[in-house]
Parts: C-alpha cells; structure tokens; sequence
C-alpha cells in the first residue's frame, strides 16, 4: 500500500503529530461527551422526565392505597408501565438520536471523516445513550417499586429488569438510528405493534421481543407470573446482552458500507 | 492589525495526488456521475459545472463518503473509502450548513483536531481559526454565526490537521465580496504550499478568480478539462447568439456579415437584430468598428445563450 503523502508535510513546530492508528487518545470521550450534549435536549429530557415522574406518582399512590398484595400490583405495575412503556420509549427517543440525528442533518461527516474506527463512534453513542437513559428510567422506576412496598424482591427485580433492557434497548436502537430513516415513528409503531400486539399472541412470537426477557427477570426476583417471562433468568439476562453484542456490531458494520450525506 | 499564521509547506509533493478511473455513480435509475476519469496533483483545481451536474458526488467520492459503482478512486495511493489512514490526509467542507448544536467555533474545530490526534487539539484549533481570520475566543454558538462565518469555521476544521488534499464543495456561497476574496487567497496559499485543493463551483466567474486547472462536469459526465484560459476558449468557441441593440441595427448587421464577423442575422425590430456567429473573440473586436462604419450608437450587446447551463450542453455535445 502507498503511504500518504503527509510524511513530506512540513509542520508548524506546536502542530507535529504523533498518532496512534485508527486510536487518537481521546476521542472516545470527545464523541461521547458531544452526543450526551446534542441528545440530550431540553425538551426529551423534559417530556421523559415527566414520565418518569407519572410513574412515581402512580407507584407512590399505589402504596399509600395498601394493596392486599403489593408485590403483585408492584410487579404488574413495573412490568406494564416501567417495562413495556418506559424502558422502551425513553431508549428509542434518546438512542436513535445519538447517531440518528447527525445522520439526518448531515453532521455525521464531521465524525465520520476522521481517522476514528467506527466501532468507537458506535460505542461513545452507545455510553451517551446509556448515561442519559440509566438514571432518567432507573431512577422514577426503583422509586416506585420502593413506593408500592413490595418488598426488597420488587426492588431488586425491578433493577436487574431495567439495567438489563436499558442496555438492549439502547444498543438495538443506536443501529436503529443508523439504520433507519425517521427511526422514531417506526421504532414506535415496532414497540406498539410487535412488541405490545405481535409477541403476546404466542410464545415463539414472544421469545423475539426484548420485552419477554426483562419480564423473565422481574418474574423470576419476585415470583410472580408475567404473561411473556417465558426464559430462566440466565436467559433472560443473557440473551438481551447478546442482542446487543450484535446490534452494536451492526451498527459498527452499517457505519462503514454505509452512504455518509 | 492581527497576524494570519502561515501555513506549512509540503516539500515535493507527488505529481499525481488523486486519481479518478473510469468512475461511475448511480442512485437507483438516476446516473450521477458517468465514466469519469481524471487525476488532480498539487495547487488549486476547480469542479465547475451546473447544479445537478455531479460535482458533490464526485467530491463525496473522493472523501470515501460515498463508493463509485464502477471504477476506481484513489486518494495519495489509498481508496478513501476503505483505508482509514487516508482520511488523516484528506479535509473537506461539505456543502451542508448543519453544525453541531451549542458548539462554539473553537470546540467544533477542536473536536476535529482531538478527533485526528493532534498532540495540541487546543492550539491547533486556534491556529487554524487564526489561518480563516476567525476570533478563537468568541464565545458565541456556531449556530448564531452568519453564513460566511460559518463557512471559514467549516474551512478551519478542515485544515486543523494539516491535510495534503483538501475538498470544498462550493465554498464561496453566502459569502460576502470581502469574504470571498479572503477565501480565494486562502485556496491560493493553500495551492502555492503544495497541497492538493479541489473546490466545486456553478459559477463560472468565480472559478476564473481561482485562475486554476478546471474540470468541467456537465450531466455526470467530464466535458472538459484543462486551464481556465482554455476552457473559455473553448466555451467562446461555440456558436453564440447575441442581441444588439443599435439606432442603426440594420447597418450594423450587414457590417458585420459583410466583415465574416456573424454567420446569420435576424431582424427583431427597428433598433434590435440577433446575431449568430461562431467567432465570438472576433466579434468582439468588430461590433465596434462596425458600429463606426455605419455610424451608429450601440445601445445594447447581450449574449441570448451564455447561461453556464447551454455552455455545459455545447460542451457535453463536444464529448
């Protein structure tokens, strides 16, 4: 291979380069630091934060009702609002968009045309997308499972459960938004339509939504039955990290064969 | 009066630093760009050619943004599209105004050096802000910045790390007169220190101010190559129509057919005739005398087929 041509550049003395290949020292953190800063908009974090906070609300005035059986009405509760509406809108709002929108708007070039592997520039999204969604779905989730007074095994479930499918879910939809043009409505209609239609009508149907695992680890912590924990809570934890594994590979891959605009 | 800091000079550079072979691009149904073959060495080369001619495509592919159908590109020896390393060698200014949000223009353009690098992320940007005569330390966003200033930001982040080829895709647009000056010296200097610039044009005015080597894309397709001068000669080459308007149009017609100057002449109206000819330097010189011979005052010379599209038709129905 020829070598390019720099080594004849004759360089002002506070501009020579030392360089490791494909590795400059940080990037990584650059990257990271600019999608945490363009994700995270004031009004995303305001209308998932208010979410967040309904489900506070809803878990508190659970707990002050006294249920006959809170761990049951606290795990229904976590499973149908925290996991199956939460979780899964608040990583595909802030995911798709960590590479989605420089996509879109054209400033991916700007990331793009440097010496930087694009396995990084997937990673820093993908850690943007996870520092941005672990506390503003953990938080109000934990909350309420605390609030609902279940017992320490909601709150544990309710943990494991959401770091879990946080981790999945913004991992599937960081190659979501680079996969996908307008990746938000059709990350919505994947969560309504399969997620919440297509995976309850049977149990292999099930077994491909992320949903029926993270329902798998609340089940399994607090005993009580999820209509698609259908996995030991190996597998429910396994297999979720592994969808990641391979979305986040994906996404590395689609950022190379990709058209950059 | 501040100081613009120089610019490092590439000693011997190669002869050749881009190479486009046989190079063809479609979208669907739709050929953007058609075995185009051409290579690019050191100083200022100009892309001229019409919207939607292909000139952003080919840019694109010489980046690695995009991969040619057909063909091959070759940037310093390396596909840009495939070697990582090139892209150390490589700065672009993309058409698109899009910045990233709430950046000021020293951290846009540092995130570019961190991102290639550099020891010093922080004083290569001010150096390069420096080079496009931008405040380093203003601490207004990008975003607030008007569109020639934005551009000579985009120009700083894509001379951060020093490039040996540099690609801007119509940079002068929404530049002022002064702006646009400053700008063509900066192309200037950056040719005269050995590096590799290629810009895009539409505007065939602008493309003689970079006084350079032009590569004429007209319908995806390479019509013309070669210097400026050339290339305008071959462009008033072409047969021309042209309006006078004269109090004796009717004499100053059959002046010039008589004179070999125009090869048809057609009456419009008393003061108005249009003239076909295919030496329009010729022309040039005789309008005048023909108007002196037959006595008469010039009111309007207006050349009817000189838009930069009906240039690029003749010179595509040349290939």
């Amino acid at each position: 291979m020829t070598e390019p041509a720099t080594s004849a550049v004759v360089h002002a003395p506070a501009r020579k380069r030392t360089r490791s290949v494909d590795n400059p020292p940080g990037a990584f953190m650059a990257v990271y630091r600019l999608l945490v800063r363009t994700m995270a908009t004031r009004g995303r974090l305001l209308s998932l934060g208010i979410l967040g906070l309904l489900g506070v609300i809803v878990g508190l005035s659970l707990g002050v009702s006294h249920p006959f059986d809170p761990l049951d009405v606290g795990t229904h509760f976590v499973d149908g609002f925290g996991l199956s509406v939460l979780v899964p809108v608040t990583t595909l709002v802030f995911a798709s968009a960590s590479l989605g929108d420089a996509t879109e708007d054209g400033t991916l070039v700007y990331l793009w045309l440097r010496p930087v592997r694009r396995s990084r520039l997937v990673l820093a999204a993908f850690a943007a997308s996870l520092t941005i969604c672990m506390p503003l779905i953990g938080i109000p989730l934990v909350l309420a499972a605390i609030l609902v007074h279940g017992g320490p095994e909601l709150v544990s479930g309710t943990a494991m459960a959401v770091a879990v499918s946080v981790v999945a879910y913004c991992a599937l939809f960081t190659a979501w938004g680079i996969r996908v043009r307008r990746a938000l409505p059709w990350g919505l209609a994947y969560i309504l339509l399969w997620e919440g239609f297509v995976a309850r009508a049977g149990k292999s149907a099930g077994r491909l939504a992320l949903l029926s695992y993270s329902q798998s680890i609340l089940s399994e912590y607090t005993g009580v039955g999820l209509r698609l924990a259908l996995s030991p809570l190996v597998v429910g934890i396994i297999v979720p990290l592994m969808v990641a594994i391979l979305a986040l590979a994906y996404a590395t891959h689609r950022l190379e064969v990709q058209d950059v605009a | 009066m501040t100081t613009v800091p120089a610019l490092g000079k590439i000693t011997a550079p190669p002869d050749t630093m881009i190479v486009v072979d046989d190079v063809s691009k479609w979208f669907g149904d739709v050929v953007a760009v058609s075995e185009v073959s051409f290579t690019v060495g050191p100083g200022v080369t100009a892309l001229l050619g019409p919207n939607g001619a292909g000139k952003s495509t080919i840019l694109r592919m010489l980046c690695g943004l995009t991969a040619p159908a057909r063909g091959e590109v070759r940037v310093l020896g390396c596909d840009p599209r495939a070697d990582l390393g090139v892209l150390r060698s490589i700065g672009l200014v993309p058409q698109q105004e899009t910045v990233f949000d709430g950046q000021t223009a020293l951290e846009f353009v540092r995130l570019a050096a961190i991102l290639h690098g550099l020891p010093d992320p922080h004083s290569s940007a001010r150096w390069a802000l420096g080079v496009v005569e931008m405040p380093a330390d203003d601490p207004r966003k990008l975003t607030s910045y008007s569109k020639g200033m934005r551009q000579r930001v985009k120009v700083a982040q894509a001379i951060v790390h020093d490039p040996s080829v540099i690609v801007l895709d119509e940079p002068l647009t929404g530049l002022d007169p002064r702006q646009r000056l400053h700008m063509v010296d900066l192309f200037h200097r950056l040719g005269e220190s050995g590096r590799c610039v290629v810009v895009s044009s539409h505007v065939l005015d602008e493309v003689e101010r970079f006084g350079s080597r032009v590569l004429v894309i007209a319908q995806g397709r390479l019509a013309a190559v070669g210097d400026f001068r050339k290339i305008r000669d071959l462009m008033d080459d072409r047969p021309h129509r042209i309006r006078v308007r004269s109090n004796r149009a009717r004499e100053v017609a059959g002046a010039l057919l008589a004179g070999g100057a125009a090869i048809g002449v057609r009456l419009e109206d008393h003061d108005s005739v249009v003239i076909d000819t295919d030496e329009v330097q010729m022309f040039r010189h005789a309008i005048a005398t023909a108007a002196r011979q037959a006595d008469a005052r010039l009111l309007e010379v207006v050349p009817l087929d000189d838009d930069l599209d009906s240039v690029f038709r003749y010179l595509v129905g040349q290939q």
